[in-house]
Formats: C-alpha cells, structure tokens, sequence
C-alpha cells in the first residue's frame, strides 16, 4: 500500500491508497453529509448526500463510493453542491414523516415533551423512538428543508410486529442499507434485502416471510445500525437515548460473549454487539433478553425468612443471622448448589465457604434444573439423611426436595416455587448488576462491569456470601473490594462450551438462566420452541363482553371503534367519556364518546394507539368482543346558545369534538370547527364535522393542507374576522395549553377536556385529580370538561408522566404470542400452523 | 474439421433452401410474427397444401423477422418457377388463394402481393428493395433476419457466418481490437462509448479470470431490436461474443435476457448446441488455442438489470441493483473479474466487421458516429418497422421516407428517441442527422433505438407522464434521487394533466429533473428525468395551459377535456351511442345525438366512430 496525496478543498492531505474521498475527507476534519454510509460497511452510494466535485471528473461523484487517486483536486462545498445536497434531502424526507422539522412550534414543543410521545407508527419526530438519536434528523436541522416544498409521501405500510423483538417502522425507512449490509456482512446470506421496486422498494425478507422463517437469528445488528426510528428494540424503543455504555461479558451462558451494556437512568435497555463484525455477534438471548431478565416482575427484591407457612421480608442482618442459625442448627453436611455461569470469584467464594462449613459444593450447567441426574442422587441423600441443609443460587432443585432438608437457603434473582419451601430467601444481583470476571468457554477471563442498578436490597452474591460466613463465625472472607477476592481466583477450569452456537441458529439458544426457564421471563422467546412452564394468556377475553361491531384505521395511529354498548348509548350526552377493558386483565382507559345510536345500541369512539391499553384495543377486529365498557362517564358539557362558538380538536380531539359541534349547532350557535394535525394525511372525518358546523377549518404542522400550524394559528386569525363568543378544545395537553394562554390574552371564555391518567371513572381512586384554580378536583367526576384558563398545566402534565416509566415497560406484553407463533407462513412442514 | 470444410458444408446445405424442384414458403414467425398469427397462417399452408397434394413438396421454413411490423404476417412464396413473391398481412383465410395464384396456377395473388424478392425483378411488382421502407436502409446487423432458418447454422455460415471469427482467429488479439477500432463502432446500448477501446481496457487489466457478457435485457417499452435479432439470427450475436471473448482473453461469455423473450432463449439455446457440434464453441476453437463457453442466464425483467453493473449482480444471484463506478467492469466486474459487457446489436455488429473488414463499416455513417443504427419505429407512424439506416440519416427520411409520414394524414408534432430515458424532439428539428452527437445537441439521446412518432393529438405533459409511469415503477428504489424523484415528477404530471397543476410547478419539476440528472447513481435514474425536462424546453406553452387555462391542447387529457356533438353535422346515424362504452350518448334516430356530460369518460370512442366529424373535442 503506497501513499497518495491529494487536495481536498485546498488542503493537502495524504493517505493511504484504498481510502475514499469521504474517508480522507473526514481525516482532513472534514464534513460531509451522509447516511448510507457507516464505517464499518463497505461503500454503497445510495443516499447520495456526500458528492463532490472533483477535477477531471465528470458530474458530482460519490466522496463515499471514490477511491482517492494520486493529485485529485476535491471540492466539498459549493453553492452548486449545496443545492444538489438540499434536494436530495428533501427527497429522502418527503419519503420520511417530517412535519415536526416544519412545524412553526417545535421548539416550544420539544421544551415542554422532552421525550418522544409513544406511538404506534411514527408520524413525526415527536412520536418517534429514535428521535434523540436520529441521525436523520441531525441532518436536516444542519441543512434545514426550504428548496423543494415538496408534500410527504407516507407509505403508510404497517407496522411490522410479527417478531419476538423488533418494531420495524418501514415508513420511517430511508432504504438506506446499513441493515441488510450488516447482516449480509456479519451472516454471508442477508436474511433481509430490499425488496420490490420503484416507491413500493422497501426492506424485507424474501417472499415477504415472517422473521421467524427468514433465517434471521436475531443478532440485533441490523437495529443498532439503523439511522433512523425504523427498526428498534421493542424492550428499550421508548427508553431514550442510553446514558451509559460499558464494555462488559454475558453471563447467560458459558460462551461469556464480549458485549456492550447500555443503560439509562441505572437500568439496562440492552446488551449489544462490541463493534460490527462476525466475531462480534450475539445470540438472541443474550442480545434482546438480558435487559428483560433484570427488568423481570419476577426479581426478589428483599431478603425473606421463613415464619411458618409465610416468607417475612427483612433486613439483611435479620438475615443473615436467622440463616447461620439454621445452617447451625441442621447440624450436618450443607450442600452448595452453584451456577456455572456464576462469576469467577463468587464461585471461589462460595467453594471456600462451602469447605469452611464441610459442605460440598456442585456445579451446576447452564441446562441443569431439578431433572439433573446429579441433583436426582443429591436428593436421594437428603432423603436418606446424609445431606441436612441445601444452599442454592438458582431453580436447581426441586421444591418438595428442598422442603426434605432442615434447612435451605435460596440465593438467587428470581422468584421460583422453590419460594413455597425455602427457609429464607436472598436476593441477589446479576449479570451487569455487579463485577467480577468470567473466563469464557474459549478460555480468556473477561470482565464483569456493572451497569444497572440492582432492584429494591438486592446484593452482588460476593457480598452475600462473605456475610454470612462471618455471621457464621468463619474466617478469610473480610473482603471489603472485590480485587481482593479476584487475586485469590486462578487456575479456575474453563466452563464447556456449548455443543452449538446459538449465534447460529435461533433454535439452540440456552433454556435456563440458573435453572429458571428463560421463556417464563421472557415471554416472546417461546417463539422459538423453548419449554415454557407459564401458560400465555394473550388473546383471550376475545369473545366474551362488548361485541366490537366496526373497527378501521381511519389514519395512522388513530382507530375508529363501534361498540354494541346500549345502555351507554341510551344515557350519552356530548362531552361524556366511557372506560373500557379490551380484556379481562386490561388496565381500564377513558374514552370520549364520539358519536352513539340509543336505536341501535351503539356507541363509536376514536382510540389513539399509544401504549399498551390502546394497542390492545386497537389489535381487535370487528366481530371481536371488548371485555368491559362503563359509561357514560363525566358531566356532560353545558349546552347553551351562546352566539359562535369555536370548537377545536387535535389528535383523538378530531374525533371527540363532533358531538359537541351538533350539540352547538342544534342549540342555535354559529359553530366554527377547527382542525390540526402534523400533516395532511392525518386528518380525518372532515366530512362527518362539515355536515355539523358553519365552517370547518383546517391547519397542519407542515402546511402541507390548510394553514401552516394550529389550532392557534387558526383561533388568532379568525379572532380578527369576528368575535368568537366561547371556546372548546380538545386534544393533547400541549396544545390546549397553547391555545388557552391565547384566549387567555383575547378574552374568550374556553374550555378544555382534560386527559389525566385515570382508573375508576367514578370519583373513587382519585388518580384523576387535576387543580382548578388551585381547587382538587377529579377529571372523572367533576369532568372532564373544565374552564381552561383555571388549568394547573404544570402539574397535570407531571402527572400524566407519573408511571412513564411503567408504561414503556409495558410495551413489550402486547405481543400477542399466538399470532406471533402462527405467523409463519406454512407449507414447510415443521408443523406450526398457519393463522 | 477446418473451417473451409465447415463452410463447404454449409454451402450445400444452403443450396438445399433454394430447391428448383420444390416449392418454398417462407414465414416470418419471429415474435412480431406469431403475435400478428404466423403459427394459424402455417397451420393453414399445411392443411390447404396437403387438400392439395403439394404438402410432400413444399418446404416451409419459420424465419426471422424483416422487420415491416405494419405488414405482419410476411409470406415469402416461392415457385418451381424460382419466382419468389413476398405477401403481406395474411390472415388463414387467404391462404387457399394464395396457394391456388401461384403454387397451382403459376401466377401472383396480387391483392397481398407486396414485392418480389428473387434477383430479377418481376415487372408487375416492385423489388423488395425498392420499397419505400426499404430504400434508405442498410441492414447489417439485420442482414439475415428474415432471410435465413435462424434454426440452422449452416445457414449463418453460408451466408459468410464464423469467417469473422476464423479471421480473427487467426489474428492477434490487439490486432482484432484494433480492428473494432478502425471500425468506429461505438456501443449500441445507448451511451455509444467506443466498442474497441472498452475492450482495451478489459484486456489491459491482468486477471485469471475474465468474463464478456452480451446484454440482451432489452427493457425499453417499445424497443425490440434485440430480440429481432436474437429470434432472427442467433449466431450473429454468438459470432460477436466469441471475438469479444477472444479479443479481451476471457473463456466464458454470458447472454443476459430476459425471460420474457422465450423464443429468444430457445434459438440462442439451439445455435449453442450447434456451435458446440461445429466446434465453434468449447476447447480449441476451430483450431486454435482460444477456448470458451457460453452460458445464458435469464433475468426477470427489471429495467434496471439492463445496466450493466445491475446485470452482473444479477448474474451472480443477487438483487438487481447499480453500484457506483469506478471500479469499472473492465476492472472488476462479474465476481470481482475483469468484464467486458456489449448490448446485443453491437455484437451483431462485431461480426460482421470482422467479417467484411473496419473499412467496410466504417464507410457507412458519419465521421463520429460510424456504420449503422436500428431503430424499432412506432407511434402515430404509417409503417411502423424495425429498421437499420445508416447513422447520419435525417429523422425526415426515417419518417417521411422510410415511415410513410405521419398516421392518418394528422400534423407530426415530435418524436421521441431514446425510450423512457430520451427525450421528445420536435418537429422544426426534422432535418437533424440522426447520430450520436446531434440528438445529444438538442437534449435528447440515441438510446437504444426506440423512436416513436407524436402526432397533434398526443399531449406532451401525458407522454412525459407516461414514461415516468414507466421509470417510477422501474426504479430499483436504491438511490433517493431515482426513487422519490420519479414519484415526485409522476405525481405532479398527473396532477397537470388532472388540472390540478399550480404554476409553480415547472419550477419544482426542473429542479427536481436536475437533481436526478446530477444526483443519481446509475443512468436510469439520470436519465428518468429527460422525457420531462425536453418537453418542458420545447412545450412549455403546453404545461402551462394546463395549469393556467386548465387545457390540454391536444385534447389528450380527459380530466381537462369534454366531448359534444355538433348537431350541425351529426346525422343520427347511432354509430357514436353503439361505441360509446357508459352509455353516455343519447337520441332519436336520424336526429343530432348528445353526450351527457356526467355520464362521459371523455375515451373518444365516439369521435372515432363517427364518420361525419361531428364529435367535438374542447
């Protein structure tokens, strides 16, 4: 490899020969826009933002596809190059929903929703995943979109959810090919392409089968190269942008893969691959279900000791001092049951302790679990008396085992039925949890770095251990740092590697996490054929209840339902909401009643799909049966003529502000209505709200219908036109309160209805409390319907974000397992049945 | 077997065609043919021959195409008088009167009798040479179609076939570029970059491996050049791909068609047979220390896999899609190797100069653009025809002369060359010579050879939004500048022709014609926006009564236009109401009809079924 140099906007820069112009450019500190490109891809030249101009060359090539060849003259910026760049990123973005990067309130809007709203399908940044991250987006806020003015294309494809882990987005897609040139690259045979051509060309497996059939074995890969929201993690999509990243070592199974933790606020979203090449891979386990695991409703979070038939939380002295005593008290040979995937220097410790009280110490593998024939013959001597108390870091044993012995003690991370047996219970911190080190089935020790706080009193298990040996009076475990411990630790036998690579292939991925079937925490990997023990009760509830009479996706996000409900029908008035259950385990969500039938019997309501409650309203079908439907709920609004009024709605407000419009309309007002949305494809019953109005106006974030901007685009303009004698607005909590600050300083008496989370409906939980005036009151009972200029919008908005958290978590148990499992498109033979 | 004695076989059996003691009918049954019916017409010489008793001697050979679509189906008839007539349009019901004319009676059946083929012209017909549509042309790479049994390769060689390649066996490679140099041959597929240099290039670059490919992915709409030849003859084409082989240093060639041209396939699949049987192909070629072999892969059809770096991926079993250059073929092409890709005409080409020598060719065209160039002639055209001029000709010759002018007697408004990735040029540049660097001169390109003529009926806003319907849909999707661009241009042309235009969008569609021009990676893209950009230079007026008057001028756009009856001229003879496919047209016999106008599709049955010009158009 010889040197060469080259000119790149006047600079001289040498490299070496095989570099691109954008490589050398970008050594020179150089910019240049590109998306398609990745450094460790090799080129492709599909988003063509990084032209330049070079001399003697004709047109404006590729820096990214360029070699660099000996005296080449680059310019990287010219007014020329300049333009070209702005088109074609108009291009790319009127491909990509952007009406946020041209909405007159971004800035405000973006201050007061740090995070992205959850959403279905992205319609804009504000509902997208990625958006923190996006760089996309990074892109256009350098550039800026001002040369075309072109209208946006939304493709409006699905949103593809038919796979354990993956949100795939495609209308968010960019086809820039980062994703299948990283699988191609990593796996040889790409297991995705694009596929199809000209505007219907997006990503995708071969004939359009499902991931599960495609070959893919979920490494992950393809998701953490994407530029853009279009592919995510479904366990981490709404977490953010990752606060911390560190180079840690799975310890799911002995193959002790090298991996990257990230995590947010001390929580882990995901392990994923050190860098983008083959031998960096992960398995699925280890790449998608690490971060479910420690999140796991199932973690003991509290030292637990047993008084008589009840497992009593207590503190950890309490404990420790209970479980010596037992230990003393048994009186014979304890035998330590101890992960093989336990960390080098816990296991030393545990060994140490076990031979400091005469006890014997058994390994046991990552597939061990009660059925063990080595745990067989352990049980045959607790049976035969020779073994007295059992010490387990994991579902090794079996819980009628355990309860034949004086005394047991479990130290582990999950809740098992060995809980209805044991003598205490301590809770332990795993995986990134704590450190130490881990010598990997090939031999290397590598290390343990933590991450990711443990929940509630869990302890690092070489704490616990040193503990309870000086509570048993033991000496040599008064290691106050773990360094200590690991200068101890040598010659430790590498763990046997497994007999296949679940790197390879998805179906030989490890079953048991410390005995402990994965798929009972991980639900979404029983796709994969795994034992599961938990039964999966996602679809039920479907035929008994409230018969789902219509349901259509009127635009992305937003669903329009009628539901056989008529007693409700019967007592509805506008303004009022219903609560419903689309199961019998649902959470219960309040709806406004958007139009109702006492004839018929029926009501209709538009859901907006954000979390998991609406998703599992929004996933049944017609003919289907919603579990419970209360209403009607709420006071009803106050009907009065009152000369114009001025009706506005957003979102589902688009849909809710339609009864109260007929109502206006029948009392004799002039009703004016007006709409907003981010673009113009997401308007929606236009037609329905013209017939009940005088004058129907729309507004969009992009201008692309109507007035560029809002509701308060809208009230301002008309307000100069005529006087508008009240005002009501419906929608997301930002833009009530934009509009009402408005009418606030125009003097137009408005009302608001308000959203807070809310859970009776009837005045009982007080979930729903909002402050009028500096007045509690509940949206619920005293609602929802409210004076808007009175609103505490600070605290409503604190509250609505209370169980953020919770509910992003939530996200990933609306997969629906039998759908997911029957997804698969048949005639192979394995099996599995069609849907 | 040494090629003398190749050739002294094929003589024999060449002579065997032209039997005196035999009747001969010939039938063009290229594609063209059988869709226009060849395989009834033969069918029916079969049957109304053996009623006859003449089946047992007459030969009836199925041969390529002449290329006079307009005439189709072509029927040479040959008696044991040598007398050989070519009859055109027949249909099965003619052919008992064709037969009895001439086979029974010794005469012509002259209301199909088109012209006489044998060397001395019969006085009651014209020669076929001296047909208007054939006067100007000079077929070289169509030399045989038409002429010979595609089927049989003592055919080909009998007609000089494989001297070429023998010659240039014997010849060094440099020497056989050189050659293709001195011809002035530049690349048939479009971009007319020059064949001889292009295999420098492969042949500089040292490899153990090498690879020539024929691009036989012919996609353009209306473009059948290829498969003309292909179907009419295969061994010109394989002549061409063997020197190019030789040429470069490569030992296998790949044909890349389509699967969409099956008879195509089936003749390059029979002559690769027979090339192996007469030692043309394989170990040792006729002799020589050159060996090689041919594989045919068949594509599935997308446009985009005629570009070349598409086409190799495509061969190598991956998606469809351009990658930028360099690296260039010649460098790294078909699994990573050095390349060497030539379109299907060029390789027709190929053979035949090797075959008569560069000077030869050379002494055809103009002085940049040499020998001869096909073109498939089509549109609002009086004979539309596959034809092959030599380069330099006018496009008044082409389409006066050669075409018959413009349908129906209607005024000529333009025409478009170039297919999809041309552009439309129009009527005050009739006098341009037809070559490479003219049609650039005036925006559009040489292409491939599709040239379609546009009348004063056609609107050109539609016929740009028709080839973007084209492109949109064939776009590979992987580049922004193609992929959205072409939606984008569709969109807005269809929302000019739906009267829905806004003024500012000619600037919108010229900015984005220059970003694609600019941005794109592979000249599909590149060239997509061209049938815009030379409509929108050259009917600019037109665009913006669209927008501004909301007309089309032509009277094309159905969105913008309304059918009436002129009660004046109308007889109430019903013609219109019978034609009309939504009952639209209402009256009383004998009585002015009317057209209401909810009711109307504005498709223009009507105005065609009308015979007294009283459907209005406005």
């Amino acid at each position: 490899m010889s040197i060469i140099s080259l000119t790149i906007d006047g600079l001289d820069i040498e490299v070496q020969e095989g570099t691109t112009v954008l490589q050398a450019a970008r050594k020179a500190g150089l910019s240049i826009p590109t998306i398609c490109d990745h450094k460790d891809l090799s080129p492709y030249g599909a988003c063509r933002m990084c032209v330049v101009e070079i001399e003697g060359v004709r047109g404006f090539p590729t820096s990214c596809t360029t070699p660099v060849t000996p005296g080449m003259q680059v310019t990287t910026q010219s007014e020329q190059l300049s333009t070209l760049r702005n088109c074609t990123l108009e291009l790319m973005f009127s491909g990509h929903p952007n009406s946020c990067l041209k909405c007159p309130h971004r800035e405000l809007c973006e201050e007061e929703r740090p995070q992205a709203t959850k959403a279905a399908r992205t319609t804009r940044c504000g509902f997208c995943a990625n958006r923190d991250e996006c760089e996309l987006r990074e892109m256009a806020l350098d550039s800026g979109l001002n040369e075309l003015d072109l209208p946006t294309i939304y493709s409006a494809h699905k949103l593809e959810r038919d796979d354990p882990f993956m949100d795939r987005d495609y209308n968010l897609c960019v086809l820039c090919g980062r994703c299948w040139r990283i699988c191609e690259k990593i796996h040889g045979k790409p297991a995705i392409n694009i596929i199809h051509r000209g505007k219907w060309a997006r990503i995708g497996t071969a004939f359009d089968k499902s991931h599960l059939d495609s070959g893919c074995v979920f490494c992950g890969a393809c998701v953490d190269i994407c530029p853009t929201g279009t592919l995510t993690d479904r366990f981490a999509r709404w977490q953010g942008k990752p606060d911390q990243s560190v180079a840690t070592t799975c310890q799911l199974c002995p193959q002790g893969c090298s991996v990257q933790a990230q995590s947010k606020d001390g929580q882990l979203q995901a392990y994923t691959m050190p860098g983008f090449d083959k031998e960096d891979r992960l398995c699925l386990l280890g790449r998608f279900g690490a971060a479910q695991i420690l999140s796991s409703s199932k973690r003991i979070t509290r030292p637990l000791v047993r008084e008589g038939d009840d497992l009593i939380p207590v503190d950890w002295d309490y404990a420790y001092q209970t479980i010596s005593q037992g230990l003393l008290d048994a009186n014979g040979t304890t035998v330590f049951l101890i992960s093989e995937t336990t960390s080098r220097e816990e296991r030393y410790l545990y060994a140490r302790l076990a031979s400091s009280v005469q006890g014997l110490l058994l390994s046991c593998t990552t597939e061990a679990g009660p059925d063990d024939p080595k745990i067989q013959e352990l049980a045959a001597s607790i049976e035969q008396g020779k073994v007295k108390a059992v010490v387990t870091n994991g579902f090794f044993i079996s819980k009628e085992i355990l309860n034949k012995t004086a005394f047991s003690l479990v130290i582990d991370c999950m809740e098992s039925e060995l809980l209805e047996t044991a003598q205490a219970v301590l809770p332990a911190a795993v995986l990134c949890e704590t450190q130490g080190s881990y010598r990997s089935a090939d031999g290397t020790v590598k290390q343990l770095r933590q991450c990711s706080q443990a929940p509630g009193d869990a302890r690092p298990e070489w704490q616990i251990v040193c503990s309870l040996a000086q509570s048993l009076g033991k000496e040599g475990f008064e290691f106050d740092v773990l360094d200590a411990v690991t200068r101890l630790v040598d010659n430790d036998a590498p763990p046997a590697a497994l007999e296949k690579d679940p790197r390879e292939n998805s179906r030989e991925i490890v079953t048991r996490f410390r005995g402990h079937y994965v798929a009972d925490i991980v639900p979404s990997l029983a796709a994969f054929d795994v034992p599961v023990t938990l039964a999966n009760d996602a679809g039920d509830g479907r035929k008994k209840g409230f018969a789902l009479l219509e349901k259509q996706e009127i635009v992305p996000n937003m669903h329009f339902l009628t539901i056989e409900a008529p007693q409700v029908a019967r007592f509805a008035q506008p303004g009022q909401f219903a609560i419903l259950m689309a199961r019998e385990t649902s959470e219960r969500s309040p709806f406004t009643l958007v139009d109702w039938d006492k004839e018929q019997g029926t009501i209709s309501l538009v859901i907006e799909e954000v979390g998991r409650s609406s998703r599992e309203l929004a996933s049944l079908r017609a003919g289907e049966h919603i579990a419970h439907v209360s209403g009607p709920l709420g006071l009803p609004m106050t009907i009065e003529n009152t000369g114009t009024v001025f009706l506005g709605g957003g979102c589902y407000g688009i849909g809710a502000i339609y009864p109260l419009a007929r109502a206006f309309k029948e009392a004799g007002n002039r009703v004016i209505c007006a709409i907003e949305a981010a673009s113009s494809y997401l308007l929606y019953r236009q037609d329905e709200l013209a017939e009940v109005c005088d004058h129907l106006l729309v507004g969009t974030k992009d201008g692309s219908l109507g007035i560029h901007g809002g509701i308060a685009e809208i009230v301002s303009a008309i307000s100069k036109q005529e006087q508008i004698d009240q005002c009501v607005i419906i929608g997301c909590t930002f833009m009530m309160r934009m509009v009402t600050k408005l009418t606030k300083s125009l003097n137009i008496p408005t009302q608001v209805a308000l959203n807070p989370i809310m859970v009776d409906g009837t005045g009982m939980c007080g979930a729903c409390r909002v402050s009028i005036d500096n007045q509690t009151q509940f949206a619920c009972v005293d609602g929802p319907i409210f004076d808007g200029h009175s609103v505490d919008w600070d605290e409503l908005a604190l509250r609505r974000s209370a169980y953020r958290r919770q509910e992003v978590q939530a996200l990933p148990q609306t997969v629906d397992l039998n759908a997911l499992m029957h997804s698969h498109s048949g005639g192979c033979g394995c099996g599995r049945k069609n849907d | 077997m040494s090629f003398q004695t190749i050739q002294q076989q094929a003589k024999t059996e060449w002579e065997l065609f032209d039997r005196p003691d035999r009747f001969r009918i010939l039938v063009g049954s290229a594609t063209c043919g059988r869709a226009a019916g060849s395989q009834e017409v033969i069918e029916k010489f079969r049957e109304e021959l053996a009623n006859r008793h003449l089946l047992a001697e007459t030969d009836i050979y199925e041969v390529g195409c002449l290329g006079l679509c307009y005439a189709e189906v072509l029927v040479e008839i040959q008696g044991k008088d040598g007398r050989r007539i070519l009859y055109q349009s027949v249909e099965p019901r003619r052919v008992a009167d064709l037969i009895d004319a001439q086979l029974v009676q010794g005469g012509i059946y002259e209301p199909l009798a088109m012209a006489c083929t044998q060397s001395e012209t019969d006085t009651s017909i014209p020669a076929f040479s001296d047909l208007e549509i054939m006067q100007s042309q000079v077929r070289i790479v169509l030399r045989n179609c038409g002429i010979i049994d595609p089927t049989n390769v003592e055919h080909y060689i009998a007609r000089g076939g494989y001297s070429g390649l023998a010659r240039a066996l014997q010849m060094s490679a440099d020497q056989v570029i050189e050659e293709i140099q001195q011809s002035g041959l530049r690349g048939r597929g479009g971009a007319g970059f020059p064949t001889g240099m292009k295999w420098s290039f492969a042949r500089r670059t040292e490899s153990d491996r090498k690879y020539v490919i024929c691009n036989a992915d012919e996609g353009d709409p209306g473009a059948f050049m290829d498969r003309s030849v292909l179907e009419g003859d295969p061994h010109a084409v394989l002549e061409g791909l063997l020197v190019a082989g030789y040429a470069i240093g490569a030992d296998t060639g790949y044909v890349y068609c389509r699967a969409e041209y099956p008879l195509a396939i089936e003749r390059l699949q029979q002559a690769i047979v027979q090339m192996h049987e007469k030692g043309l192909l394989g170990a040792n070629i006729l002799g020589s220390n050159f060996s090689f072999s041919i594989k045919i892969k068949k594509g599935a059809g997308a446009f985009v896999c005629g570009e070349e770096t598409s086409l190799m991926q495509s061969i190598e079993g991956k998606r469809g899609m351009p990658r930028s250059k360099p690296p260039f073929p010649a460098v790294s092409g078909l699994f990573e190797k050095p390349t060497n890709i030539n379109n299907v005409e060029t390789l027709a080409a190929v053979s035949a100069i090797m075959e008569k020598g560069a000077a030869w060719y050379a002494g055809y065209g103009t002085e940049k653009s040499r020998g001869t160039k096909t073109f498939a002639l089509a549109g609002k055209i009086t004979r539309t025809g596959l034809i092959e001029v030599p380069m330099g000709i006018s496009l008044r010759t082409i389409i006066e002369d050669i075409g018959g002018g413009v349908l129906d007697g209607k005024t000529f408004k333009a025409v478009q060359t170039g297919g999809p990735s041309g552009g439309c040029i129009p009527a005050q540049y009739i006098d341009l010579p037809v070559d490479y660097e003219h049609l650039a001169e005036v925006g559009s390109i040489m292409g491939s050879g599709g040239m379609i003529v546009i009348d004063e009926a056609s609107c050109m806003v539609d016929m740009a939004r028709y080839f973007l319907t084209f492109t949109e849909n064939e776009s590979c999707g992987k580049c922004v500048p193609c992929r959205m661009g072409t939606q984008h241009l569709l969109n807005i042309l269809t929302d000019i022709t739906q009267g829905k235009g806004k003024p500012e969008h000619l600037d919108t569609l010229r900015k984005i014609g220059a970003t694609m021009k600019n941005g794109s990676l592979c000249g599909l893209g590149q060239t997509a926006a061209n049938p815009v950009l030379t409509t929108l230079t050259h009917y600019e007026d037109e665009y913006l009564e669209h927008i501004d008057n909301l007309k089309c001028p032509a009277g094309a756009c159905r969105s913008l236009i309304h059918f009436s009856i002129d009660a004046a001229q109308c007889t109430g003879c019903g013609a219109c109401s019978r034609a009309c496919p939504v009952d639209a047209i209402s009256g009383t016999r004998k009585e002015p009809h009317a057209i209401d106008q909810q009711t109307c599709i504005c498709c223009g049955s009507c105005r065609d079924a009308c015979k007294f010009e009283a459907v209005l158009v406005s």
